[in-house]
């Protein structure tokens, strides 16, 4: 039979490459988004780890949102083209046909109906999908345009449009890779799989198979390239032309506002909330106010009015009941016999005195202040009087 | 002749081993060795007498030592003060922590200033406080301190040994009660100036004006000894979860009718959908996308219907908002929906377009899955029986 080797030409190479861009853009638009959808699950983790940081993922998932935006923006123009100037059929049309084909094919595979439907270029199931991804799309555009855009979107609905927004773009999302997933890979790939979309043809055998009436609508002449008037031609493509041109540069410049339209955040980090400096000691306070400090002795330094309490103050903890050095500073006759060392108080001459070579080293371990250590100098050059 | 130790190379390896072999036996000894606080009588633990030898000096009013710098270090010590202490109670001495003391006059004291007094000493905490020592050395106190930042916060600084009160209850370790309401004034000492915006905030005024136990002191986000940067990109990435601690525990939160789907509605929202990920992924990095703080206030943090700062009120929201949002408008935070969880009362416009897709979706699907379902199944049959369709 010849059957097997004819073969009809189903897609043209543009129509192919189209294809290869929505597949790829659709593709990278559902594995990005799923980690933003559902941002705690490990398939998430990993893949934007994959994709190097959630940032990065974002901006391949605009990437792959524009593309297919500039996608549709060229299917529209080709539709146009083919519907206008070449006049083709819209074979894409959903019809009455294709819900009796849907229900008489279910009744078939359930054994109920006699005959598996015969039907044309678009089959039910392929329309269904074709709509179903026009619905998406443009559910996904303008939910994706209110995301991406909320300044703009806020000049013109209420704030909950946002939430609303990005509620609808994940269950649609869902439900368009759910529904790829069970009705294209099953239609075109599990079933049969099909490489029209690839090759572009479609072998005779298959097309009795999947579109019986446009096979025979083809071997009778009534379907395929058609011979247009040129004159015909020309007249519809000099309206279609400029009609597409200011269409092309609308859609274009929708694409730039969409992606272009605000800076909707700052691209920096954002300043720390709380200039407050991190150090910053309260007012030190390491030693409690010393005992007030008697003011100078009135008169004549003695014994009795200085000498004695000061030493008593300052020097009877070591030098009192404990004599360090055999010294007690007690009394002032203890005082005038000295230590260890000898007399440590010689009247009249504090530069030979202990006491005062001692404390003006600055090596004796308890320190009196140069004041006290002055009004001493003076009292022993005094003579080093008792009262 | 010998040839013992004929080398340098061998000189010199004979000696560090010596010197190695005393420091681990200077460490078994006793220096380093680690004795939990705990401990009720410490090994060596002098008696009260070997105090009032050094009070006989050291109890007297404004006994000072001037140092190289010039400051003033007091040397006088409170008795009265000292037996309140869990030091003195544990049955401490002062030549417990003071090793180099051993009669008068005492050995050269080799600090130049009071801090470097203080420095020189603290590390013998360690004796009694190893576990808390050694969390300190991971700490950015230890850190600032290594990188020459006296300034930063030593063991003594936050406890003073000669006045510091039991703050565990010995038997559960507990912090007591008392002592965690005490926590913001001791960190204020060195950073007063985050103190005053905490005592303002709710979980302050709850603590200080309250006695309230449950909110947050410093070391509830910071912790205590092992004290962590805040600046990091760490830190920052995954501080939601830090306040979720708190914050998604029904137990406390109920008390204080606080909802505790405030995560939940953060990290599916944009915002922490990208700091979840974000620090799944790259939390040594910097984000952009708002954390808790950014919007709650670091330390000042408010109630969120505080008629002043509350950002419940959306004027004070579009304060925050516009931070990162520059073009924000008086309408853009109402696209917030504010830890809420959509309802029909709440949102009601996103609540039904979820009830929409949860029904939209399995009715989609359902219907290509059967239909899908059984084109496989009759296929199958006919496959069997040889036949094919036509």
């Amino acid at each position: 039979m010849s059957n097997e080797t004819q073969t009809y030409q189903r897609f043209p190479i543009a129509r192919r490459i189209e294809h290869i861009f929505m597949l790829l853009s659709f593709g990278l638009l559902g594995l990005t988004g799923l980690p933003q959808k559902f941002p705690t699950l490990n398939i998430s983790i990993f893949i934007t780890s994959t994709f190097g940081s959630v940032e990065n993922l974002r901006l391949v998932h605009h990437i792959a949102a524009t593309v297919m935006m500039l996608g549709t923006a060229w299917h529209i123009l080709v539709a146009g083209y083919k519907i206008f100037v070449l006049k083709e059929p819209m074979s894409m049309l959903p019809a009455v046909k294709d819900a009796l084909d849907g229900i008489q094919a279910l009744l078939y595979n359930l054994g109920i109906g006699k005959k598996f439907p015969q039907m044309g270029r678009f089959n039910f199931e392929e329309k269904l999908e074709y709509w179903a991804f026009v619905w998406g799309a443009a559910v996904m555009g303008l939910t994706g345009f209110m995301m991406w855009n909320p300044l703009i979107t806020l000049k013109l609905l209420p704030g909950e449009a946002i939430p609303a927004a990005k509620a609808a773009h994940g269950g649609e999302a869902i439900l368009a890779v759910a529904a790829i997933i069970i009705w294209h890979m099953y239609g075109v790939h599990l079933k049969k799989f099909n490489k029209s979309m690839f090759t572009g043809k479609m072998s005779e055998e298959d097309m009795l198979h999947e579109h019986p009436l446009e096979l025979a609508d083809l071997k009778a002449g009534l379907a395929g390239p058609r011979v247009i008037d040129p004159i015909q031609l020309r007249k519809r493509k000099a309206i279609y032309y400029p009609i597409a041109g200011l269409l092309t540069v609308v859609m274009l410049a929708a694409v730039y506002g969409f992606v272009n339209g605000e800076n909707t955040a700052i691209t920096t980090i954002p300043p720390v909330s709380s200039p407050i400096p991190a150090y910053l000691p309260q007012t030190p306070t390491p030693i409690p106010p010393l005992p007030p400090q008697e003011s100078g002795p009135v008169g004549p330094i003695s014994w009795n009015s200085y000498i004695g309490p000061l030493f008593q103050e300052n020097c009877t903890s070591c030098h009192g009941d404990m004599a360090f050095g055999g010294l007690s500073l007690v009394t002032y006759s203890d005082a005038m016999l000295g230590g260890d060392h000898g007399q440590v108080i010689i009247p009249s001459n504090s530069s030979d005195s202990l006491l005062v070579i001692v404390q003006s080293s600055g090596e004796h371990y308890a320190q009196l202040t140069a004041e006290e250590l002055d009004n001493i100098v003076k009292w022993i050059n005094n003579g080093a009087p008792e009262k | 002749m010998s040839n013992f130790l004929s080398t340098n190379k061998e000189r010199r390896r004979a000696l560090l081993t010596v010197v190695v072999g005393l420091a681990l036996v200077g460490t078994a000894l006793g220096l380093t060795q680690p004795v939990t606080a705990s401990q009720k009588s410490l090994p060596g633990a002098r008696t009260a007498s070997d105090d009032s030898t050094c009070l006989g000096c050291h109890s007297k009013p404004g006994l000072t030592k001037e140092l190289a710098n010039g400051e003033v270090m007091l040397l006088t010590i409170d008795a009265e003060h000292f037996s309140e202490t869990v030091h003195s109670s544990e049955g401490l001495s002062c030549t417990n922590c003071h090793l180099d003391i051993s009669g008068f006059p005492h050995l050269p004291f080799a600090a130049s200033s009071l801090r470097e007094a203080s420095i020189l000493l603290y590390p013998v905490c360690q004796k009694c406080h190893i576990e808390q020592y050694n969390q300190t050395l991971d700490s950015i106190h230890q850190k600032q301190l290594a990188g020459g930042n006296y300034n930063a916060a030593i063991c003594t600084d936050c406890h003073n040994p000669h006045i510091q009160k039991r703050i565990t209850d010995p038997t559960t370790g507990q912090l007591l009660p008392d002592a965690r309401l005490q926590i913001p004034q001791t960190c204020a000492r060195c950073h007063s100036g985050i103190y005053n915006a905490y005592k303002s905030s709710v979980h302050g005024d709850a603590l200080k004006n309250y006695e309230n136990q449950e909110v947050p002191t410093c070391i509830s986000c910071h912790g205590v000894h092992n004290i962590q940067d805040p600046r990091t990109d760490a830190f920052r990435t995954n501080s939601p979860l830090l306040c979720a601690g708190c914050h998604t525990n029904p137990e406390i939160m109920d008390k204080y009718n606080i909802s505790t789907n405030v995560l939940n509605t953060y990290v599916s929202d944009f915002h922490g959908t990208t700091i979840t990920l974000f620090e799944e992924t790259n939390s040594d990095q910097p984000s952009n996308k708002p954390v808790c703080y950014d919007c709650h206030g670091v330390h000042d943090i408010k109630r969120a219907d505080d008629p002043d700062y509350g950002i419940a009120m959306k004027e004070n929201l579009l304060i925050k908002c516009q931070v990162c949002h520059p073009g924000a408008d008086a309408n853009f935070p109402t696209a917030w929906m504010s830890h809420y969880i959509p309802s029909a009362t709440k949102y009601p416009l996103v609540y039904y377009i979820n009830l929409f897709y949860k029904f939209f979706i399995p009715l989609v699907l359902g219907g290509m899955g059967g239909y899908v379902l059984i084109d496989f199944i009759h296929r199958m049959v006919v496959r069997l029986k040889g036949a094919d369709r036509k």
